[in-house]
């Protein structure tokens, strides 16, 4: 009874959410006539789907034995699945005494996530607020360090994310210079740079991965 | 000064309203669904109590941490879009990777002055697009994701799909890092080179600091930004 109810409430929020999500791009198509042609959106589809198609799938499943039905409902709906969500619910389930993976487990953990949601949503939004009230304040000397926003931004998750891997890190980020350098002076269109690109840095971890299965069945 | 307006407008505001009441009223039907629940099975007020109080604790340090990432959004793409795309599934940094990739597809570079209201529009497309695989895939499969689950780790090695989801994310974030410092040349070479360091140190040499590790990629920017800034300007 507990469980079909919060499915229901779930598949509801999802739809609801699919459709709210398309709401401003349209919104901005239609007050200001910035629409793109349909050939371009779905570009921008085969981009972002050739970039994060593989987390659409197998993050859901992944996560799914720790957060059940309702949290991944709440989860992919909110997100910071990882990094608030999962550990709000089992600090709720510690405190409350509450063993994960039992129905108390996962009422608890519920309650634990909905919580972390009002949070979070709270933050956001006096941060937003405050955050968009301030940056007009800002002194010149940062406003103007805007410009170098995203290689500060990429150089520093590229190192974080490299670092878990050092070997194909290292690769794939000559790999990627050395394709956006050469394919760039031969005329390569940049969307087909990026599938290229991503493409090389799933071959390069394979290839890593299958080296040391290998190591690791010789030895 | 207009695209700066459009991107701020009330009207923004109100369409982007939509998906974050839509999460936050999720969030509270559940929670009255799961806390009738919890008195129904035995679990006292005392306990709900301490696991909401526990709870909320918990969520305050990780919420606090994209802030510099989330200003750094306000500005590309302003308040409004910023706001509806924090409450909802991609952390700040995959916002910025998508806006990042549609730019590229409308030809201008993020942040410039040639970024108007046709890379804005493209922007929200990809955004959009972006959230709706999450958003659908759990639609389609929440329900019935148990059987999901056992019928993947039959076909799949675990531990190699657990490699796959790696091997793309350091292609996407290589090519994203490449296609900035492209034409190795300064000065947009410093930020990337400094923010690396400030990075590979804080999650090397401070490991242990919890809290420094939650704002050691808000710090990183911070400094490269800053430092090429000074070196430059």
């Amino acid at each position: 009874m507990y469980d079909s109810k919060m499915v229901k409430i779930g598949r509801i929020s999802m739809g609801l959410a699919i459709i709210a999500n398309f709401i401003p791009a349209i919104y901005i198509g239609l007050r200001y006539g910035e629409m793109p042609s349909m050939s371009v959106i779905f570009k921008i589809w085969g981009l972002v789907a050739a970039t994060y198609g593989i987390s659409w799938i197998v993050q859901p499943i992944a996560y799914y034995p720790t957060l059940g039905a309702t949290g991944s409902y709440i989860g992919w709906l909110a997100g910071s699945v990882g990094d608030i969500r999962m550990p709000a619910a089992s600090m709720a389930q510690k405190i409350a005494g509450v063993e994960p993976g039992t129905h108390a487990g996962e009422v608890i953990g519920t309650i634990g996530t909905c919580c972390s949601v009002l949070v979070s949503a709270t933050m956001i939004t006096v941060f937003t607020v405050i955050g968009s009230q301030v940056i007009p304040l800002l002194p010149e000397f940062v406003t103007s360090s805007f410009t170098y926003i995203l290689p500060a931004l990429f150089g520093a998750i590229y190192t974080d994310i490299a670092r878990k891997d050092i070997r194909a890190g290292i690769s794939t980020i000559i790999m990627a210079l050395l394709l956006m350098i050469f394919g760039g002076k031969i005329g390569i269109p940049g969307g087909v740079l990026t599938l290229v690109i991503v493409l090389g840095g799933v071959l390069i971890t394979r290839g890593f991965f299958v080296i040391d299965k290998k190591k690791a069945s010789e030895s | 000064m207009e695209f700066q307006q459009m991107i701020n407008s009330p009207g923004l505001w109100i369409v982007s309203s939509f998906l974050v009441i839509i999460s936050v009223s999720q969030a509270v039907v559940f929670m009255r669904a799961a806390l009738k629940e919890a008195s129904s099975i035995g679990i006292d007020k005392d306990r709900r109590k301490a696991a909401i109080r526990s709870a909320s604790i918990t969520a305050l340090g990780p919420s606090l941490s994209p802030v510099i990432t989330l200003l750094s959004l306000i500005v590309v793409v302003g308040a409004p879009t910023t706001w509806m795309r924090l409450c909802d599934v991609g952390a700040a940094r995959t916002e910025l990777g998508v806006v990042s990739l549609t730019s590229t597809l409308a030809g201008v570079e993020v942040g410039s002055a040639a970024f108007g209201s046709q890379a804005f529009s493209y922007a929200l497309w990809g955004m959009a697009l972006n959230n709706f695989g999450w958003l659908f895939v759990v639609f389609i499969l929440g329900h019935r994701m148990s059987k999901v689950v056992t019928s993947m780790n039959e076909k799949y090695d675990p531990a190699w799909v657990k490699k796959l989801m790696a091997g793309a994310t350091v292609g996407l974030f290589g090519y994203l890092l490449a296609n900035q410092i492209k034409d190795m040349a300064m000065p947009k070479l410093a930020p990337a080179i400094i923010s690396a360091a400030v990075m590979y140190i804080l999650t090397t040499v401070f490991k242990k600091n919890q809290r420094l590790q939650e704002l050691s990629l808000g710090i990183a920017m911070l400094v490269g930004m800053f430092g090429a800034q000074l070196l430059f300007s």
